[in-house]
């Protein structure tokens, strides 16, 4: 299904992460945003309640994150389209209704705009810290989708995707974005409504008397309802069967909690989208998302003016994980190098797909900032020199850390 | 509990409101055949969220009718009523007020007899009516859960507003009592002798009191713009031409 045109603001703009995202939600057709402001997620929130009005697209600024969210779940269930946008502490609060609507098998978009934590941290500078509390931030076995793009036409453009996975697979999707693509002003590309293609929601069409709201079709995604189409919607957040009526024996939670988990796994190859590049003949590769891939590109290219076959694999997709990629390059490495902002998140998935097989080198940076590409192709250059097998996460030492732990770092006045 | 459920059928019955129509976000966990036999969409989501949740249903559909009923409604989701009632988003709540009373020494005393307060109550409650009204609602109500017909009537008065409504149901809550029966009995006959009918009172004169008889009737019945109203009204007069009112007059 194409766009439809008045959702899209066809043209070309020199614009920033955040209101590229709000204009990717308008014209994935996103009809109700709900949010509480928070930097630095804020411009995307402000882009959609300026031009939501005027393309049929409502939003309202609720009391506070339990409600943003609370509000997007009813509202898909109401039938339309709908996201929030939010940072670390309004992340955090949101974590409730994630799972909840992972339970329910309700479609939404959820931007994270990603800033330095941990607790209020710092809210103006970026962090890439939020990762994992995006895999497992709710309580209770589920799987979701999360995306890390990495440039204001990335925003654009994965918002879209983020707005057709959800559709698909009925689940809850992440953006996990951060403060530098956020703020970063670009040129950004906005297509003709007609090369847009928009996965439609899956929609029971049969008799009202035989709809059952999580009967699986082969792909193991039921068909959605909305609410007032008189076919008595029966939905908890309780473990629940194919009528969503509420159950508590141990065989029916393995049948029907397997399947929130399963959905996603078993259809990862058709998810999980992936930028490699050199990797083929590379003794190291560097494996980074969102704004750390695009500084790593930089490292990248110092190290292999020095000769170092590197090559890079960016993940467009972080959850699901692309294991399979990561055991299949591991049987061919050296070394992975993994540069993300926070003391280890990713860095640790890939080391538990690596098998031992190669070595991993993780160069942590605390927020506030981006890495040094110097310290990116230092740490390619000292994993392709290094022959010894390490078990384990080798933490790289970054000139930042240097300054800090040895040098000390002198309190101004 | 059932003499709340069949008030509240009998409510949609008067309103003459198409029952498919009607969407009932709640905390409270209802049977899979009371919401059949209620025929409406049910919705048992995150403790104190039904306010949140049903304005996303409104704003998606303003079509819809929907009814929160909220049993955690002051406590998590007091921030969510507050607001809702400021901008006045159409939405019937129900709150399911379990506050219990008990006689000691001849004297009724605040009671809920739970296992979180093995030695009674010693907290203040919330005035329900007088909340909701300070805080912009344009319906406000209370009975017990012995005025069934009266219930019934403000169920079906209260399907009629465009605004917020708050109906607020003294009722004991089965699942925290040992002894139901008792309880339930006991209970219902201190409503009978300790209620008494004050329609339009000025709702901040009904605040719950030991000692005193609890008030019940119709408290607030006004009207103001919904959340929507004022929505179409602010957006048409900036943008004009470019702005296509949301929802037409259901909001």
């Amino acid at each position: 299904m194409k766009a439809n045109p008045t959702d899209v603001l066809t043209g070309i703009y020199y614009i920033d992460g955040d209101v590229a995202a709000g204009y990717g939600a308008l014209a994935a057709g996103c009809k109700l945003v709900a949010g509480y402001p928070i930097t630095p997620s804020t411009e995307a929130f402000e882009a959609m309640c300026r031009k939501g009005p005027q393309v049929g697209t409502v939003f309202i600024q609720m009391e506070d994150e339990f409600g943003s969210i609370s509000a997007v779940l009813g509202a898909v269930w109401s039938g339309v389209k709908s996201m929030t946008i939010t940072s670390g502490p309004g992340y955090s609060l949101m974590m409730e209704s994630i799972g909840f609507g992972a339970m329910l098998e309700t479609p939404f978009v959820l931007l994270n705009i990603q800033r330095g934590g941990p607790s209020t941290g710092v809210p103006t500078k970026t962090g890439q810290a939020d990762m994992m509390q995006s895999r497992w931030g709710s309580h209770g076995d589920y799987e979701l989708i999360a995306i890390s793009p990495d440039s204001p036409q990335e925003m654009f453009d994965y918002t879209i995707k983020a707005f057709n996975l959800a559709e698909k697979y009925r689940c809850p999707v992440m953006i996990m974005s951060d403060e530098c693509v956020g703020h970063m002003t670009e040129k950004v590309v906005i297509p003709e409504a007609d090369k847009i293609e928009i996965e439609p929601r899956r929609f029971y069409k049969g008799p009202p008397e035989e709809y059952l709201p999580f009967s699986p079709d082969p792909d193991l995604v039921p068909k959605i309802a909305k609410a007032g189409d008189g076919l008595g919607l029966y939905i908890t957040g309780r473990v629940h069967d194919e009528r969503g009526y509420p159950v508590k024996n141990e065989e029916f939670k393995a049948k029907y909690v397997r399947r929130l988990v399963d959905k996603i796994r078993l259809n990862k190859d058709k998810i999980i989208e992936l930028k490699e590049e050199s990797t083929d003949d590379a003794d190291v590769v560097v494996v980074s998302y969102g704004i750390s891939s695009r500084v790593a590109v930089k490292g990248v290219e110092i190290a292999r003016q020095k000769g170092i076959k590197v090559g890079a694999l960016r993940l467009v997709t972080v959850w699901p994980f692309p294991d399979e990629k990561i055991i299949d390059l591991a049987k061919k490495v050296k070394a992975f190098v993994v540069p993300e902002i926070n003391y280890g998140q990713i860095v640790f998935d890939v080391a538990r797909c690596c098998h031992g097989q190669a070595n991993v080198v993780l160069i942590p940076h605390g927020g506030a900032g981006v890495h040094n590409p110097l310290d990116i192709s230092d740490a390619i250059e000292s994993a392709a020199k290094e022959d010894k097998k390490i078990e384990g996460v080798v933490e790289f030492k970054t000139r930042l850390e240097k300054i800090v732990f040895e040098r000390g770092l002198k309190l101004k006045e | 509990m059932n003499s709340i459920i069949s008030a509240f059928s009998k409510g949609i019955e008067k309103s003459g409101i198409d029952r498919k129509k009607i969407s009932m976000p709640s905390d409270v966990p209802f049977n899979p055949d009371v919401v059949k036999a209620l025929g409406v969409d049910y919705f048992q989501i995150p403790r104190g969220r039904a306010i949140a949740f049903g304005t996303g249903l409104k704003l998606g559909n303003p079509s819809l009718k929907v009814v929160p009923v909220a049993g955690d409604l002051m406590t998590l989701g007091g921030n969510h009523f507050v607001h809702g009632a400021r901008r006045n988003m159409e939405l019937l709540i129900i709150c399911v007020n379990s506050f219990v009373y008990k006689k000691i020494a001849g004297k009724p005393i605040p009671s809920t007899q739970s296992a979180f307060s093995p030695y009674s109550t010693f907290e203040e409650p919330f005035n329900f009516p007088h909340l909701g009204n300070s805080c912009g609602a344009i319906y406000t109500a209370r009975w017990t859960a012995l005025h069934t017909e009266e219930l019934a009537d403000s169920v079906a008065e209260a399907l009629h507003k465009h605004g917020l409504s708050v109906i607020e149901v003294l009722a004991p809550g089965p699942n925290y009592y040992t002894d139901i029966d008792s309880i339930e009995l006991e209970l219902l006959k201190f409503y009978h002798e300790n209620s008494t009918i004050k329609n339009n009172e000025d709702p901040k004169n009904v605040a719950i009191v030991p000692d005193e008889k609890i008030i019940v009737g119709k408290f607030t019945d006004k009207e103001r713009p919904t959340f929507i109203d004022s929505y179409n009204v602010q957006h048409s007069k900036i943008l004009g031409d470019k702005f296509t009112p949301h929802g037409g007059k259901n909001g």
